[in-house]
């Protein structure tokens, strides 16, 4: 059952190469999609070129799907999944600092390595923001330390705050999806007058 | 009709067919999560490696190297009667609640689940397993059987008469003159005076710990 022990099947060097091939095949996916340009990046922001998002959501309702479905046979076991516990006030304000980063620069912290990949200089100096401000941000969480753990919900996810089986916070969830790049997409058309 | 077979149209019903045949099929409760995981869990069980002599729970209770979880599941009448030390009382039902606690233990973390027999803390193990695979163990034979052991004082004890482990089943058949919980002598022996036993022991450490430094 899933998830597998790498490094116990196929050793510490095995394990290794393995975590390179899939590295190699998320990066290439990620700069075929266009996530190394923050031109390409920012203009989901203004509904003008919407494959990232596109790319981006597929890709969890996909995995999503794939995860449930697995545990449902009981090919992977869910709880061996780390899914990070619920701050509710400190992620409110990390995702406002990140979005406004996100527009700001044209990246996030992700799509600036892959550009960093084919030497981009604004992607170089982005990660070098990012950086620092890990840095700065190790040093001054201290004084912050109250805000940074309130709201502390613990394991929680949509299921829980739904009240819904899994299964169907799943279909919800890709019937959203489907729901939102329509919207995108009737929404570009408004704007810019025109269909991809 | 080109524009049905479009690879996104195409995509969008196998998603849709997928995710809707997930919500019709759904999840697996805590059963069937432990039939899909007894080939790997149910020899331990099987083969007793996870059930520990009462001594060896006495020197996890004494070892400071060691962060202890010992979870009690019987019923809150027994446990008014009688308790381990630092042991925490919780119900089958609320151990998905702990999920969390378990999943954040360190490497040098054990738990321990007690019941009177074993019945109980072996049907709480498995829970475990499928909540969060923690390096959890049984006590062997329940407080009954440390209740033989490390025993009750005449004027503590109700009967006073060893409890039958082979008729296991899942009460407390010690009597007490008080229900004192943790305040009896036997909740927490001392581990220089206590009988000395031996046994094989069962309790493996994620990670090696290099006891050294302090005063002893």
């Amino acid at each position: 059952m899933a998830p597998y022990d790498l490094v116990g099947y196929f050793g510490l060097t095995g394990s290794y190469l393995i975590y390179i091939a899939i590295g190699f095949a998320f990066g290439f996916i990620l700069e075929s999609s266009g996530f190394g340009d923050a031109r390409r990046l920012a203009a989901q922001f203004y509904f003008s070129d919407l494959r990232v998002v596109k790319v981006m959501f597929t890709a969890i309702v996909v995995a999503m799907t794939l995860i449930f479905w697995s545990t449902a046979l009981g090919l992977l076991d869910y709880n061996q999944i780390w899914v990070k516990p619920t701050y509710l006030w400190p992620g409110i304000v990390g995702g406002l600092v990140m979005g406004v980063g996100f527009i700001l620069g044209g990246y996030c912290p992700g799509t600036s390595l892959v550009s960093v990949a084919t030497l981009k200089i604004d992607g170089m100096f982005f990660l070098l923001g990012h950086i620092a401000g890990v840095l700065v941000f190790g040093e001054t969480v201290d004084s912050i330390n109250e805000f940074w753990n309130s709201g502390h919900l613990g394991f929680f996810t949509l299921p829980e705050l739904l009240h819904l089986g899994t299964g169907v916070v799943v279909f919800l969830v890709a019937c959203l999806a489907i729901a939102m790049f329509l919207g995108f997409e009737w929404l570009r058309g408004a704007i810019y007058g025109k269909t991809q | 009709m080109n524009r049905i077979f479009k690879p996104q149209v195409l995509g969008a019903v196998i998603l849709l067919s997928a995710s809707g045949a997930l919500a019709l099929y759904g999840q697996p409760d805590l059963e069937q999560k432990w039939q899909f995981m007894a080939p790997e869990f149910e020899p331990r069980l099987l083969e007793r490696q996870v059930q520990i002599d009462p001594a060896e729970l006495l020197s996890l209770m004494n070892d400071d190297y060691i962060s202890l979880i010992i979870y009690d599941v019987r019923s809150e009448r027994d446990w008014n009667e009688f308790h381990l030390v630092d042991s925490e009382r919780i119900a089958l039902e609320a151990l998905p609640t702990q999920r969390e606690r378990l999943r954040a233990l360190p490497e040098n973390g054990v738990v321990v689940v007690v019941s009177n027999d074993e019945m109980l803390a072996t049907e709480a193990w498995k829970r475990l397993m499928v909540l969060a695979r923690p390096n959890a163990y049984i006590l062997e034979g329940g407080l009954n059987h440390w209740l033989n052991i490390y025993g009750l004082p005449a004027d503590e004890a109700g009967g006073g008469r060893a409890a039958s482990l082979a008729r296991a089943d899942g009460t407390l058949r010690h009597s007490f003159k008080l229900a004192l919980g943790d305040r009896h002598a036997a909740a927490h022996p001392d581990e220089r005076h206590a009988p000395q036993r031996e046994y094989t022991p069962r309790v493996k450490l994620l990670k090696k710990i290099a006891k050294a430094g302090g005063c002893d």
